[in-house]
């Protein structure tokens, strides 16, 4: 027996359990055959799963196939078909959709894959009310920073920093230091034997570079109290860390300075959360709408809010000081054109898509956003190089992941 | 299994657009709908059009334009384009703080002020109205808020959508568990029979509710709908671009009578359309009322 999706049932497979309807009688018997007549009822039902007869290996390979290809084109919907960089990684997805199945993973369909309703959510101010400045203004009034945060503002700020300075802001908060040891052991960081200590990481990684990547990780703890039910905070991390990893990744790969830009991944949404914190029913709507219709959540952020969260982090990293070569960054990654280094933002930018192809055959996923083929172009990352990316991202992401969140 | 050649897998499925085809069928759709195709939904729309194309064997955006513009297969053509381009996400009793707010003020204000008049007819349009979910909420609501003296009361629920599938469907009345995934147990077993097929709505709510194809951006079409007392509009006007918004909240304006409320979704504002209504904010959401 065969849990098939309603949508993907066709006329002439066989019903194995009797379905019953909402009155308590069955709406068919098993054994029914199906039909178009009995397909519009079940429908109309909407019921998530429909047992029919026959197993999963019974399924053709053609039919998987077209299954997963229309499974994986939905979340392509918003790129350039003719553009060489995602129809590589379209194909990527599709073999990765492929392997998840043959684990024994179930493709989600349409109707599972919508946001639930968060009904009881109120925001904090009205829409047309609210402009971003107003937003926040709110956010940044309340804040209370850590205290790591602060002092290594400083350390970046001053010019006579020395190694020794970063060392000892970092060491001295734990949470923090053992987050960056666990990063900079990773893999996919490249470096040569264990790290041991913050003052090993600073002459191996460089002190910016360091201070950078600890004022990225001191600020995963600013946004704890975000409603759960509103969004998964595990998810939501998981997700900017697969950006940062790709991040650093491309921006090896074509020859820029990585360590800035895996910080530039990480915080790269941070603009969603203050507008989950401060408006949390309009922005369940935004991801219903990108959720329920297929359309990338920035695309669904301007729509329904009238801004989206590019304009939040801006102004956000602004009050916070943050250092000015980030802050263009993670708020241009949508629009790289737009910002003073447009390589660095296009990095993000194509971070973010590979993020998000690299979720889909789990549970996390949107539509990708894409990329102008000017952008990718400007970028000169090689396209044979998504799999090998790919490979490395998949193999560090659950460890780095579970020390994060 | 062999696993299959993934390198042969093209993302195109359907024929390039050119520009001038793209704005062709944008401004076409923008004339017949308001709704505005923005660049960043090009590719959609060249997937979602390119299934028809496909179904009708034709080979180019332009002849499907030719169609969609010749008498014989206008309609149909027509028909079939505003499935592909509209979304129908919707539920009964969606946003219950919203309706609340609904119902303490807009409802209760207008049953007083047409009590004290002596006239007991209500009109309330709902704008947009998909498979009908929200009409019905509507005339549920008044049931629970008239109880039974609703049966003193003249009540018409207008209820209008782009889609004549979507209205087929809301005539039919039957629906299936996402429709009441934000409606409390008690209004569904109060309002609704279940049978083998899915939830059948009650005929007397039905009753209220009069359902027929109308397009926001045909005017004609909307100076025929009686003068409301309340409009409703929610996630509709998301779609429109600054114009048409500005047009559509003018013929909702024109539409009420002196005194009338407009509801709009949750998240959506007109305060930046410079309008002549007046915004009312309660706990629960925004209303907009037209000057008396």
């Amino acid at each position: 027996m065969i849990n098939a999706c309603v949508e993907h049932l066709e006329p002439g497979m066989r019903i194995a359990k009797d379905i019953i309807g909402p009155n308590g009688e069955a709406a068919f018997r098993k054994g029914q055959v199906i039909d178009e007549g009995v397909l519009e009822t079940l429908r109309g039902l909407d019921l998530a799963r429909v047992p029919v007869e026959g197993d999963k290996s019974a399924v053709s390979e053609e039919a998987l196939l077209t299954r997963i290809e229309s499974y994986v084109s939905d979340f392509f919907q918003y790129v350039d078909p003719d553009s060489e960089a995602f129809i590589e990684l379209y194909r990527l997805v599709a073999e990765r959709v492929w392997d998840a199945v043959g684990r024994g993973w179930d493709i989600p369909c349409r109707s599972e894959r919508t946001a639930r309703n968060v009904e009881h959510m109120r925001d904090l101010f009205f829409k047309g009310n609210a402009s971003v400045e107003d937003l926040v203004r709110h956010e940044t009034s309340l804040a209370s920073f850590p205290g790591i945060y602060v002092r290594l503002k400083k350390v970046l700020d001053s010019p006579t920093s020395s190694a020794a300075d970063v060392a000892k802001v970092v060491t001295a908060d734990p949470g923090v230091s053992s987050k960056l040891l666990t990063l900079v052991n990773s893999p996919f960081f490249g470096l040569a034997g264990k790290v041991d200590s913050v003052s090993h990481a600073v002459s191996l990684v460089g002190l910016r570079e360091v201070a950078t990547i600890a004022l990225g990780i001191s600020t995963i703890d600013y946004f704890k109290d975000i409603p759960k039910e509103l969004v998964d905070l595990c998810q939501f991390w998981r997700h900017s860390l697969s950006c940062a990893v790709f991040a650093k990744l491309i921006a090896k790969a074509v020859g820029v300075s990585s360590d800035r830009l895996f910080t530039a991944g990480l915080l790269h949404d941070c603009g969603r959360l203050i507008m989950y914190k401060n408006l949390p029913y309009a922005s369940v709507q935004s991801l219903i709408h990108a959720r329920g219709d297929s359309v990338p959540l920035v695309e669904a952020e301007r729509e329904v809010l009238g801004f989206d969260h590019q304009e939040v982090a801006s102004l956000l990293l602004e009050q916070w000081g943050f250092p000015d070569d980030l802050k263009v960054i993670i708020s241009n990654h949508h629009n790289p054109e737009r910002a003073a280094d447009s390589k660095e933002a296009a990095i993000v930018q194509l971070a973010d898509n590979m993020a998000n192809a690299a979720a889909i055959s789990s549970e996390n996923m949107f539509v990708l956003p894409g990329m102008s083929d000017a952008a990718w172009s400007a970028l000169g990352f090689p396209k044979e190089k998504f799999v090998e990316l790919l490979g490395e991202h998949d193999r560090d992401i659950d460890d780095i992941t579970k020390v994060f969140v | 299994m062999d696993k299959p050649v993934f390198q042969s897998l093209s993302l195109r499925k359907s024929p390039r657009i050119s520009d001038s085809e793209f704005v062709q069928l944008r401004d076409f759709i923008y004339d017949m709908t308001g709704i505005f195709i923005k660049e960043v939904r090009r590719y959609l729309l060249e997937s979602r059009l390119g299934r028809r194309l496909r179904e009708l064997g034709v080979d180019s955006y332009a002849d499907y334009y030719a169609r969609l513009t010749h008498p014989l297969t206008r309609e149909a053509e027509l028909t079939c384009l505003f499935e592909n381009i509209t979304t129908n996400e919707t539920s009964f009793f969606r946003d219950q703080k919203q309706l609340e707010m609904f119902r303490s003020y807009p409802l209760n204000e207008s049953i007083k002020e047409l009590k004290t008049r002596g006239r007991k007819e209500l009109n309330i349009w709902s704008a947009g109205c998909s498979s009908g979910e929200e009409p019905y909420t509507i005339a549920m609501i008044l049931y629970e808020t008239l109880k039974m003296s609703i049966m003193g009361w003249r009540i018409r629920v207008t209820a209008g959508d782009l889609s004549p599938a979507m209205i087929r469907k809301a005539r039919e009345g039957v629906y299936g568990g996402y429709s009441f995934k934000t409606t409390p147990d008690e209004m569904r077993n109060k309002y609704f029979k279940p049978t083998a097929s899915g939830y059948r709505v009650h005929p007397k709510v039905q009753k209220l509710c009069e359902f027929d194809l109308i397009n926001l951006n045909d005017r004609p079409a909307i100076k025929r709908i009686p003068p409301s007392h309340i409009i409703f509009c929610r996630n509709v006007i998301i779609y429109f671009d600054d114009d048409m918004k500005k047009r559509v909240i003018q013929s909702f304006y024109d539409n009420l009578i002196p005194g009338g409320y407009l509801i709009l979704g949750h998240s959506e504002n007109i305060h930046a359309l410079g309008t002549k209504f007046k915004t009312v904010r309660k706990i629960g959401g925004i209303y907009y009322q037209k000057p008396e």
